[in-house]
């Protein structure tokens, strides 16, 4: 059996959302999936238990953290990060060439790797697409990700080209050290930047290759939505059906609800463990800042419909005087966090399952947006996919045109 | 509350049973309160405090503290269920303290009229009128008596005799002006000084009959780590004093991070109940309970150490639980190696699973204490304790952790030469 199949189990009969199911050696995985990033082995203040409670399937961990520390030794002679960690479900692993060029000052890119000074001794090192399918051959995660050329989403001219050329030809050299395809599936990430000719040559590059899913990089890194979410679209458009697509660094909930109309199967990001830490709780009208004084004598539970532990014991106002304070409110948000994540993809697959994930979009951008106008990007992405939104009249329009988001 | 004592003997202990509030089920003693901050057990969340009890006891006493507590005291007047609701734990009988037994209480404050309460937002003077109002906002099961319990071994006969005093004052607007619906725990303060912890005990006693349901015996240390460092032979004289002077059929309180063994000895003298506060310590300082509590019990040769310290380079390969045979959550499903990491990676999830751990240990030693005591076994435990089968007696004390992680303790599997 290969280490990844994929099927389609149902289709929008309006937009591009598909509901999926993805078996992996580790778990199966039901698609549309939010995955919790667990940077370095741990996801924030919650256990491994209470993710299978949630019923999270999958979970990603950072190549660049893991090989830091415990360090790809240590990982090796545990038996790989499912082992090391006590995680028995699947995890994704992205290639560490991402996280090099944002946290590291030094990080040059040229045709051998990633060239970094090494934080350590602040010798010269090199992270090559070699090395990169090494340490995640030792990890082990169910997916990996091949090392890409990254550059900034903002960056134009034949960089952005160079960038994505050289893409290509790393996922032939991580394609060739690739150890484990036995247990393991190596995705190429689309490149391209915001150039709709340089995504469809990408694709179409890639598509040649003998790979069991496609994931689409350079994004949500503070472009305009404009641009996002046409670069999703083309990417969707052009990328085998019978695979799945995952959209890296995505976790906003209108952005999850928009990119699943337009047909993308997987998403990562850090925001809901991240808010929770500064005590933010999502719901559907956006987030809670719980410091508010507005929540020091409201007795209710973040969500009364949410059922996750934090929703079934405490109120607003307890979580309140908690927040930033006692360590275990990052705990109790992360979990309300992840489980808003992870019920908001179950309720749009079962919106697919049913056909009518069109009025699910409808309903939701009434719920998040309410007073508030719905900003054009949307109307104009959801629009493409023929999913038309009402228009209001009594709401102004044009808001929220450009808004940075939080990458991995 | 009430108590009821099952059965007591000359150097081994007394075993009770605890009753607190119209529903609640029997606690047993000697018992393990529930250290709290912010109402929550240290790092843990409701479930996951649910599950560490599995197999425990139903209900658990709760150790409150106003002072990391007293910011909730607005909403609790608006709360109309119970204070172990508003906490997310439901079910569980709440004591409320003043001071929090887990981190050093500053010294000075105290003043004729008010006593200092330090919180995370600085210090309060607390006046007995405002301390009542506090409480009777929170509502606890159980509250203690407002004192002045600012003293230490070093405490100068000067300072103790004022804490005695100023208790004393406090004290007669305690019994005046009763919270109702609560249980009164009379302080008993006093330092080190014979003649001032009576004087405080006879304060104490000539109350009229019900006017307290309980001692709380303070002014021995300044809680936090402090409390681990105290010899047994100045504590244990002093206690022993107290003890034979309180009335017989009160449950007997003392707050603080006393190690397991000074524990046992408190325990052989007649002390009731005591609190989590020592697994608290050690989980904050990346150490994992490891002492042996069963007399029958052979651990390997490398296991006869009272705490494990997970921040030694020596774990960072050893793929085997912290304890061979423990059966909580973070042994059953996690290694050492994996704590060490949690620990340089100073990610959350490593003390959550050391204070599972440690709360799982220090509750299973309660159970063979009060079995212990039972069987009369109790001198025998003590003396397990005292030596670990090994030749020289066992250290209890809690090392802080000071380390930094230093960039030459990561691994380095990650990085190639460049090319
Ligand atoms: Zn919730
Ligand atoms: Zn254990």
């Amino acid at each position: 059996i290969p280490p990844l199949t994929y099927k389609v189990v149902a289709e929008c009969s309006v937009s591009k959302a598909r509901a999926g199911l993805m078996m992996l050696r580790h778990s199966e995985v039901r698609t549309p999936v939010f995955m919790p990033v667990g940077t370095q082995g741990t996801l924030k203040g919650v256990l491994p238990d209470q993710l299978i409670e949630l019923d999270c399937q999958i979970l990603l961990g950072n190549t660049y953290h893991l090989g830091l520390r415990p360090g790809i030794e240590t990982l090796q002679r545990a038996g790989g990060l499912h082992n090391f960690m006590g995680w028995p479900r699947a995890i994704l692993t992205d290639s560490g060439g991402f996280q090099m060029v944002s946290l590291l000052q030094l990080a040059e890119i040229d045709e051998r790797g990633v060239n970094f000074r090494s934080p350590f001794d602040n010798s010269e090192c090199m992270l090559t697409p070699e090395h990169s399918m090494q340490i995640q051959n030792a990890i082990g995660a169910d997916i990996m990700m091949q090392l890409d050329d990254v550059v900034k989403t903002t960056t134009t001219g034949p960089r952005v080209e160079e960038a994505m050329e050289r893409t290509i030809r790393w996922v032939d050299r991580c394609l060739k050290a690739h150890a484990r395809d036995d247990d393991q599936s190596l995705f190429p990430i689309v490149q391209g930047g915001l150039e709709i000719p340089l995504r469809e040559r990408c694709v179409s590059a890639l598509m040649e290759r003998q790979v069991r899913g496609f994931a689409v990089g350079g994004l949500s890194g503070g472009e305009s939505k404009h641009d996002f979410w046409r670069m999703v679209h083309v990417c969707t458009d052009h990328l085998p059906r019978d695979k799945p697509r995952y959209l890296m660094g995505v976790g906003f909930a209108a952005d999850l609800v928009v990119c699943v109309a337009l047909g993308v199967d997987m998403f990562d990001c850090v925001f809901p463990t991240r808010t929770a830490r500064f005590g933010c709780a999502l719901v559907d009208s956006g987030q809670l800042n719980l410091k508010h004084q507005k929540y020091k004598h409201d007795m209710e539970p973040i969500d009364a419909a949410c059922g996750c532990g934090t929703c079934r014991r405490y109120s607003r106002s307890y979580l309140h005087h908690i927040a930033t304070n006692e360590s275990v409110s990052c705990s109790l948000l992360s979990v309300h966090n992840v489980a808003y994540q992870l019920r908001l993809m179950g309720s749009m697959r079962e919106a697919i399952q049913h056909d009518k994930f069109p009025q699910f979009v409808r309903d939701f951008m009434e719920r998040h947006y309410g007073s508030e106008p719905i900003p054009n990007w949307i109307r104009e992405a959801l629009k493409a996919v023929k999913i038309e939104l009402a228009l209001d009249s009594t709401k102004g329009e044009g808001a929220g045109e450009s808004s940075k988001q939080l990458v991995n | 509350m009430k108590f009821v004592i099952k059965s007591i003997s000359k150097n081994s202990g007394r075993l009770g049973q605890l009753r607190i509030g119209k529903e609640s089920n029997e606690l047993q003693t000697p018992l393990l309160m529930q250290t709290t901050k912010g109402g929550s057990i240290p790092y843990l969340s409701g479930d996951v405090f649910d599950s560490v009890c599995k197999g425990q006891q139903q209900q658990q006493l709760l150790q409150l503290t106003l002072s990391t507590m007293d910011q909730m005291a607005e909403s609790l007047v608006q709360w109309n269920r119970s204070l172990s609701e508003y906490v997310g734990l439901p079910g569980h009988a709440t004591v409320l303290l003043l001071r929090d037994p887990c981190e050093t209480t500053p010294a000075g404050g105290n003043d004729r009229d008010v006593v200092p309460l330090f919180t995370r937002r600085g210090k309060e003077s607390l006046t007995a009128t405002r301390y009542l109002e506090l409480v009777s906002s929170f509502a606890p099961d159980v509250y203690q008596g407002l004192c002045d319990a600012d003293t230490n071994p070093d405490s100068t006969k000067k300072r103790v005799q004022k804490s005695v005093d100023r208790t004393e004052r406090f004290m007669e607007q305690c019994y005046e002006r009763r919270v109702e619906n609560s249980t009164l725990l009379a302080p008993i303060v006093g330092g080190y000084n014979t003649f001032a912890r009576t004087q405080s005990i006879k304060h104490a006693r000539q109350q009229p009959a019900g006017s307290y349901g309980g001692y709380i015996l303070e002014g021995f240390h300044s809680n936090g780590l402090a409390a681990t460092e105290l010899k047994a032979t100045q504590l244990l004289p002093i206690v022993e004093h107290c003890v034979q002077q309180l009335e017989e059929e009160q449950p007997r309180l003392m707050p603080g991070a006393y190690t397991p063994l000074l524990m046992l000895e408190l325990i052989r003298q007649g002390i009731d109940i005591f609190d989590t506060s020592y697994a608290y310590c050690a989980a904050v300082n990346y150490k994992a309970l490891s002492f042996s509590y069963k007399l029958d019990e052979i651990r390997p040769d490398d296991e006869h150490t009272p705490l494990l310290d997970m921040t030694a380079e020596e774990y960072k390969e050893q793929f085997k639980p912290l304890l061979s045979g423990c059966t909580c959550l973070a042994c059953e499903k996690h290694t050492r190696a994996y704590h060490h990491h949690l620990y340089k990676t100073h990610e959350l999830l490593g003390p959550i699973l050391l204070m599972i751990h440690n709360l799982h240990h220090l509750m299973g030693f309660f159970d063979v204490i009060r079995a212990s005591i039972g069987t009369d076994q109790l001198p025998a435990l003590l003396e397990h304790l005292r030596m670990q089968n090994t030749s020289t007696e066992i250290n209890y004390r809690i090392e802080p952790n000071n380390k930094i992680v230093t960039k030459a303790a990561m691994g380095k599997g990650f990085i190639a030469p460049a090319v």
